[in-house]
Order: structure tokens, then C-alpha cells, then sequence
């Protein structure tokens, strides 16, 4: 806990005229493109876009994982080259590490900076007990729901004390209740450790409820599309997503995304095409259908 | 049958849960009802498990009355039990056998045998197929050859073993050796094909480096595997060890089971083929609890 509090609000992310493309027997396929986004410290910003535009890609790179085409990735000036443990990571398949106890998960990143294992049992603990989770510090992660598991899985990215917090679809594979309970959690601990935060999903509800700025990005080849300033008060709360406030926000981000969800899709669907498959639309389009 | 005790099962349930709620009120030992809702509870969680205990009892205690019954009458019907030695006889050559120290000396040497082939394949192999599944270049110079040599049996390693090593000792220990050492490559392997790459892509972002992330995430991912390699690389281990020993030895239990032929003792070739099948029974029980031991994670 003590090293988390002491370190000083950095994280300044920094991504300029980025662009990746993968190599295939074709050629090579643009995944993003000319693509500019920063973070500022202690800003929560989301990525939302429709699915295989890139947004994951993007956010691997800031990671380091995956290394730019054309462009830069910087944090706090430094560029980025390959992954570390200033950059946390959270992944959507949870991704702990089954043979470990949750504690011993928690401890990882402190065990491999070479922290002696009495003081990283009781850093792991103290974390754990922010999380709500000291009872099932023993447990196997096999044993606990997806919400837990992803607790473990932020908080285990959190111990390490990183400038930034990146999460890639972190809530995507949980159910509707469980994941709003995990966007209060995750505030929560984003409010108390002030840290940097990158996050990843197709949910326009959960972007808009996290955060401070949300990009949105372009069917693939993904660029930016639009940067949309949230200015919702915080602490946020459940009713808000209620609010005029936060409905225009939602309409706005809506009606972006379906124009590049269409594109995605290979375009627009016909109405005749639509009468004849007998499905009525109430004068919705399709889009807001599914 | 499996319907028929399933319609059985299901009405006990809530009789087992009725039962030890009325014993509360009556009974002053409060100590005695809660050992019967205990005994009530493991029973019924136990249930699946009693009942294949007691049908695998019976199933052996039938199969030893049917053999009992072919070699009292000599049935001969396609095949022939008229020499096939009676389980009586079996057994009162294993009631000898056990003071004998000829016979343990056998069963000794094979044992001794099988651990250090079976042990030296699983150093070998285990690192061997670690590496191989880490460093490309060692996977891309041994997996050919690996594949050319695996397909041969242990036992057409025979003459080529003899040709090898100065003693008979030294070849059979090599057969048992090369049994074992091919399956658990394999399945070390297989384990190493299978890390999750976000468990790997999880580590490199929390700070772990090549020697922490083969230490903490290739191996233990990679553990259930080779367990597996290892107890089907026992399997025939044994079998190759019966067959060396068959061809080339001069002790242990593949030699005594010959030799008993040789010497027209029949009860002894089922008091040796038994004596197999129980020592790897025994070995594969070992290595499994072993495993257990080792992958605490795997526990349901």
C-alpha cells in the first residue's frame, strides 16, 4: 500500500500518428491508423469503437506488446518498449494465474521485483482487503465467480503501484448486475489511488458512467472519430445513467458508433431485404434493434 | 441397471436429511445426534463412490469364481484351461513365494530397475521437452529425430541394447529407459503447447522476466501434462522392462514368469504375471498421488 501512496500522480500517456498494420499473405492489413490520443494523469479515459476496430490493438501497444508501424507511444516522455510493470494490465479472460492462491496472484508483481515475501504477504492483504476479498485470500481462483476473479485480476495489476491501469474489456464477460457492481469498485479504487487510467469497451453505457474522456474510434482501419468530455460529477452515481445529463451523452455516442458499426457490418441493410425476412422494425433501424 | 439405481437414489435423499432431524429432540446427547447427521452426510455425499467400491468387489470375487470353476472342470472350448493353474494353487504358490527371498529378490531387482530407467527418463525428458517447448531452434534440431525414434517399440531396442552396454543390467535399465522417455516428452510437450498465452502476456506486464515466466508460468501450466506423460510413460515402462527381461535377464519378475514356464511351474506364471499387474498398478497409483501432491490447484 505504503509504495502506491508515495509515488508521485504520474502517467501521462502519449500516443502520436500511430498507426499498425499486421503483415498476411495479402498484404498488409491496416488495424489503426493515424491515430493521436493522450492520457492525462490521474485521467480515467475510455476507448469505445465498434468490434475489430483496433481499439484492443491500440491499447496493446500502449502496453507493449505490440510495437507501432508509424508513431509514438510514451508515458510520462519515456517511449514505450515492451511491457512492464508500470503499465498493469487487465484482461477480459480474467487471465490469473490458476496454480497460485489469490493471494499469491496479488503478490506476483511485487515477487518479481524481489520484495521479500513477509512484507509483499502483507501489501497482497491490505489490497485484498480493499477489495473486499481477505476471506478468500487462500482460495484458488477456479473456486470464485467472475466478478471475483476479476477483482483479483485489478487488483493484482494495482500492487505493483503503475503509473497507468489499462484494462481491455475488463467487465465484457460479466452479467449486467455484477458488472455494475464492478464499475463502482473500480472508480472507487481509480478515486483512491489516483492513478492513470486506459480503458477498453464496446459498452457505451460503462464508458460514459467511468469516465473522464471517452475516444471514439472508426471502423477498421481504426482512427479517432470523436473526443467526448464527460462532464458528469463525481462521485457518480447508479441514478445518474438516469439523468438528461448522461442520456444526451448516450444518444451523441450512439448514434456515432452505429454509423461505424454499419460500416463494420459491410454496410447499410435494405428495407425490402428486411420485409422479406419478416422481421418487423417499428420503424427502429436495425441497429437499434439488435 | 444405471436407471433403475438412479430411480432408487433419488427418493433416499430427502429420507437421509428427514432422518437425523427428529433424533435431535428425544436424545439427550446432543454429542450422538450430530455424529449421525455426520455419518448420514458422508454417506450420502460418499454415495457414488460406496457403491462402485462394493460392485468392483464383487465383479473381482466373480471373476476369481469363474476362473476357479474353468480350471476345476479344464473346460476346453476354443481355449484350453487344462494346464491353466487354479487361483488355490495361485495362491499357495504366493503363500511359498512370499518366504522365499529368491522371489523378492526378483520382484526387488525389477523394481530397482524400473526406478532408475523410469527416474533418468523423467529427468531427461521433463527439462528436455521444457526447453524444447520454449527455445524454437532446440524444438526445430531434436523433434525430427524424436519423431523417427519414437514410433520403434523398447523391445526391438533388444539386440541394439545388448549391442550398447557392456552388461545385461545396463541394456534392460536402457529399454525400461527408452519405454518411459518417449510419452513423457510427448505430453511435457503438449503441456508446453498449451500455455495460455495471456497468462504468459499477464506476467510479462507484472514484471516478470524469461526465467521468472518459464519458473511461473510455462511449468506449472504445464504440470497436469507432464503428470500425465509421466504415469503413461510407467505403463510402459513396465511393459518394456517385462519384455527385456523376458528376452535377455537373468532376474526379476518378466524372468521368473518365463522361467516358471520353462520349468513347468504354471501357478508361478500367474503368481508372476499377477505380481505385474499389481506392482504397476501400484507405481501408477504412486505417481498419480504424487501429482496430487504437486498441483494442490487441481483439487475439486
Amino acid at each position: 500500500m505504503s509504495q502506491i501512496e508515495v509515488k508521485a500522480p504520474k502517467g501521462h500517456v502519449e500516443v502520436r500518428n500511430f498507426a499498425l498494420s499486421y503483415e498476411t499473405i495479402d498484404g498488409s492489413v491496416e488495424a489503426v491508423t493515424d491515430t493521436q490520443i493522450h492520457v492525462n494523469p490521474g485521467e480515467f479515459v475510455s476507448i469505445v469503437g465498434p468490434s475489430g476496430c483496433g481499439k484492443s490493438t491500440l491499447l496493446n501497444a500502449v502496453a507493449g506488446f505490440l510495437k507501432p508501424t508509424a508513431g509514438t507511444v510514451t508515458v510520462d516522455g519515456v517511449a514505450v518498449n515492451g511491457p512492464s510493470a508500470e503499465r498493469g494490465m487487465v484482461f477480459q479472460q480474467y487471465s490469473l494465474f490458476p496454480w497460485k492462491t489469490v493471494r499469491e496472484n496479488v503478490e506476483f508483481g511485487l515477487k518479481m521485483r524481489g520484495m521479500v515475501r513477509s512484507q509483499r504477504e502483507r501489501a497482497a492483504r491490505t489490497l485484498l482487503g480493499l477489495a473486499g476479498l481477505e476471506a478468500f485470500e487462500k482460495h484458488y481462483p477456479e473456486r470464485l465467480s467472475g466478478g471475483m476473479k476479476q477483482r483479483v485480476g485489478i487488483v493484482r495489476a494495482l500492487a505493483t503501484g503503475p503509473k497507468v491501469l489499462l484494462l481491455d474489456e475488463p467487465f465484457g464477460a460479466l452479467d449486467a448486475q455484477t458488472r455494475v457492481i464492478m464499475q463502482q469498485i473500480l472508480t472507487n479504487m481509480w478515486q483512491r489511488l489516483k492513478i492513470s487510467v486506459l480503458f477498453v469497451t464496446h459498452d457505451i453505457d460503462e464508458a460514459i458512467f467511468l469516465s473522464d474522456r471517452v475516444y471514439c474510434m472508426t471502423a477498421r482501419p481504426g482512427s479517432i472519430k470523436a473526443e467526448i468530455a464527460i462532464p458528469l460529477e463525481r462521485p457518480r452515481q447508479q441514478s445518474m445513467m438516469m439523468s438528461s445529463e448522461f442520456l444526451a451523452l448516450r444518444r451523441g455516442l450512439m448514434s456515432l458508433i452505429r454509423e461505424e458499426s454499419i460500416k463494420a457490418m459491410g454496410g447499410e441493410i435494405s428495407e425490402l431485404g428486411m420485409q422479406g425476412l419478416n422481421i418487423e422494425l417499428h420503424g427502429h433501424s436495425l441497429a437499434d434493434v439488435l | 441397471m444405471p436407471a433403475l439405481v438412479q430411480q432408487e437414489a433419488e427418493p433416499q435423499t430427502p429420507v437421509a436429511v428427514a432422518e437425523p432431524t427428529p433424533a435431535v429432540t428425544p436424545v439427550p446427547a446432543p454429542e450422538r445426534a450430530a455424529i449421525n447427521i455426520i455419518a448420514a452426510r458422508w454417506l450420502r455425499l460418499n454415495k457414488e463412490g460406496i457403491r462402485a467400491t462394493v460392485i468392483g468387489l464383487i465383479s473381482l470375487v466373480a471373476f476369481l469364481i469363474v476362473w476357479h470353476l474353468l480350471t476345476k472342470y479344464r473346460v476346453v472350448f476354443f481355449v484350453r484351461f487344462t494346464n491353466v493353474p487354479s487361483p488355490l494353487a495361485v495362491y499357495d504358490s504366493f503363500t511359498k513365494a512370499i518366504h522365499d527371498p529368491k522371489f523378492l529378490m526378483h520382484v526387488l531387482l525389477s523394481c530397482r530397475r524400473i526406478l532408475v530407467g523410469f527416474s533418468l527418463a523423467a529427468l531427461v525428458a521433463v527439462p528436455l521437452g521444457l526447453v524444447m517447448g520454449r527455445f524454437k531452434l532446440v524444438h526445430e534440431v531434436i523433434f525430427p529425430v524424436s519423431e523417427v525414434m519414437r514410433p520403434i517399440p523398447a523391445i526391438a531396442w533388444v539386440p541394439m541394447a545388448i549391442m550398447l552396454w557392456p552388461t545385461n543390467e545396463q541394456s534392460i535399465v536402457f529399454i525400461t529407459f527408452l519405454g518411459s522417455f518417449f510419452p513423457i516428452l510427448v505430453n511435457t510437450l503438449h503441456g508446453m503447447a498449451l500455455v495460455d498465452p495471456v497468462l504468459v502476456r499477464a506476467a510479462r506486464c507484472l514484471g516478470a522476466g524469461e526465467t521468472s515466466i518459464f519458473r511461473e508460468v510455462y511449468f506449472p501450466s504445464s504440470l497436469p501434462h507432464i503428470f500425465t506423460g509421466l504415469t503413461v510413460g510407467m505403463g510402459v515402462a513396465w511393459v518394456s522392462l517385462i519384455a527385456a527381461e523376458m528376452i535377455s535377464g537373468q532376474y526379476g519378475i518378466g524372468y521368473f514368469t518365463w522361467e516358471a514356464y520353462s520349468l513347468v511351474q504354471y501357478a508361478d506364471i500367474a503368481l508372476g504375471m499377477i505380481a505385474i499387474g499389481v506392482l504397476g498398478l501400484a507405481s501408477s497409483l504412486l505417481i498419480r498421488s504424487v501429482g496430487r501432491l504437486a498441483m494442490p490447484w487441481g483439487r475439486t
